[in-house]
């Protein structure tokens, strides 16, 4: 019986790439199901294909096996029903904090007033009311940030994907912009997808934590935060999750090698089916 | 309502230059041209030259206050200037146009580059022999002369700013859906300015210096044919005169596209 399509979903996706002649699996047999309004934070050590893999889920590069789709239709390059905030905020120098937030609705039919009114309120939402006619260059890092935060949701995407956004700040701003990016979430109820490898970073805002292994990159658990929010990372139980995403990160569980997982629609499988671990 | 509150400290820059500083600048700046005033003075006076190779700096001001004053100097200013004004617009234009297709398209570039750049090697002088048999000694001559000198810096570093917009800032244009326009428009042409910008510098520079080289080869009028003129009549004050005032023009004409490459780029300044 088929219910309707998941919201995204990631089907036995592997990526190879050409280095040297040689081939390098970025990404092998991915699959992963997020649902409408979940916050996934992806994890793992550099060249597990975390990023790789939220860039084919954004649509920016293709060539995999396997299947992403959104909303039953399949990923084929970018939409604006996915924006992305990319690690460096990616501002253009050349145009304002508004003018570069109002880019993200270039292509979106709304009128000038409604472009003018969702670029205020979403100047407002990041906290840069201020800072609308100022230039890029005067920003701090964390504030080049939110503007590419503002960017990204200004459109209402239906998911946002978020490459190491914070990865380039400092710990404080770092910690600041994390409590903000989840207030967001919870107010604007957008599907989040969030790469990092920051252990702490994917805990405090993940609903499930991937937790992804190189070489070839594959999931090697999922991990559910079962916390309420906002989270607070010095109780004894958010330590707890943090210290199971490490072990798993760590290695410390055997990981069989990849397999694809069955397809629904399908009969005959590739391979043996093995369920990919998932603890709940 | 805003979910956070501002707690990162506003960048804060310091402040233009104090005009005491400028001022000094300016000073140090005047500072060699006013030693070799102070030479040139002192060889005249003590004859360590002959009068008729270099004359007297009073001598040459005399001659300058009358050119001025019949207004020979700026018919000869007057003529430079628009020849090089004409030569430069079609050269930096065409040079505009050409750079953004190279730069746009593989195509144009693997068909006109090797060409272009073997055109580009060969001095701008080195042309006019040819040409003088094509067009003539006339007004053509020295417009083509002036328009090949500002096309080929103008062509080379708009594309090379075309080649360096960041793939990064390409991506976001990707992201955003936008089309092959939306991103020329948004992204790739303001993000080549300063490299048109130094297209724009380099050919005005170019045009300049190509056209007091047509001038002293085929010329009546104009700047470079002043220096000719100056030489053959063993007018030193006319040669140094017109020297003075290639120079300084030059000079003005970078300086105020300095100026204005600031102000379109207001964005790149830091005390907004």
């Amino acid at each position: 019986m088929m219910s309707k399509p998941a919201h995204l979903a990631i089907h036995n996706v592997t990526r190879q790439f050409s280095v040297d002649s040689r081939t390098v699996t970025a990404l092998q047999y991915v699959s992963l199901t997020v649902a409408e309004g979940e916050f996934i934070t992806i994890v793992g050590a550099s060249g597990c294909g975390k990023s790789t893999l939220l860039r084919l889920g954004a649509g920016l590069d293709a060539g995999h096996e396997g299947e992403i789709r959104h909303r039953g239709d399949v990923v084929q390059g970018p939409s604006l029903d996915r924006g992305i905030v990319f690690q460096e905020p990616r501002l253009f120098p050349w145009l304002t904090v508004e003018r570069n937030i109002a880019l993200g609705l270039e292509n979106a039919t709304v009128s000038k007033a409604e472009k003018k009114r969702l670029v205020d309120e979403h100047l407002e939402l990041v906290g840069l009311a201020g800072f609308a006619k100022a230039y890029p260059h005067r920003l701090s890092g964390g504030m080049a940030q939110r503007a590419g935060i503002a960017r990204g949701l200004v459109n209402r995407p239906d998911v946002l994907f978020l490459d190491e956004p914070f990865g380039a700040l400092d710990a404080i701003t770092k910690a600041h912009l994390q409590g903000e990016l989840q207030s967001i979430w919870a107010k604007e109820k957008i599907t989040m997808i969030l790469v990092t490898h920051d252990v702490d970073e994917a805990v405090f805002l993940g609903d499930r934590v991937v937790v992804m292994s190189p070489r070839p990159g594959r999931i090697r658990e999922i991990v559910q935060v079962n916390l309420p929010r906002p989270r607070d990372r010095t109780s004894s139980t958010f330590g707890d999750v943090r210290a199971r995403v490490l072990q798993s990160l760590n290695g410390t569980a055997h990981v069989r090698d990849p397999q694809p997982v069955p397809t629904e629609t399908k009969s005959v499988l590739p391979r043996p089916a093995h369920a990919i671990a998932a603890v709940g | 309502m805003a979910v956070l509150t501002a707690s990162e400290p506003e960048a804060t820059r310091s402040a233009a230059t104090p005009w005491r500083n400028r001022a000094v600048d300016a000073l140090i700046a005047l500072l060699l041209p006013a030693a070799l005033l102070l030479l040139w003075w002192t060889a005249s006076d003590r004859g360590w030259l002959a009068e008729q190779i270099l004359p007297h700096p009073i001598y040459v001001y005399q001659t300058l206050r009358d050119m001025i004053a019949s207004g020979d100097l700026f018919y000869h200013i007057g003529v430079s200037l628009q020849r090089v004004l004409i030569g430069f617009c079609i050269g930096a234009g065409f040079g505009l146009v050409l750079g953004i297709a190279m730069g746009l398209s593989e195509r144009v570039e693997d068909y006109v580059k090797p060409l272009f750049l073997a055109f580009a090697q060969i001095p701008t002088l080195g042309w006019i022999p040819l040409l003088m048999l094509l067009v003539g000694i006339g007004e053509t001559l020295k417009i083509i002369v002036i328009t090949k000198g500002a096309l080929v810096p103008m062509t080379l570093n708009t594309f090379a700013g075309i080649r360096n917009v960041s793939p990064r800032y390409l991506e976001v244009a990707r992201a955003l859906r936008f089309s092959r326009w939306q991103t020329l428009r948004l992204v790739i042409l303001p993000a080549s300015i300063p490299f048109v910008f130094t297209g724009i510098r380099y050919g005005l520079t170019h045009a300049w210096t190509s056209l007091v080289g047509v001038e002293l080869l085929a010329s009546s009028e104009g700047l470079g044919y002043l220096l000719v003129w100056g030489r053959q009549m063993f007018w030193l004050d006319t040669v140094i005169i017109a020297m003075l005032a290639i120079g300084l023009i030059g000079f003005i004409m970078d300086g105020g596209l300095n100026r204005t490459e600031r102000l379109i780029q207001r964005w790149k300044r830091n005390d907004i």
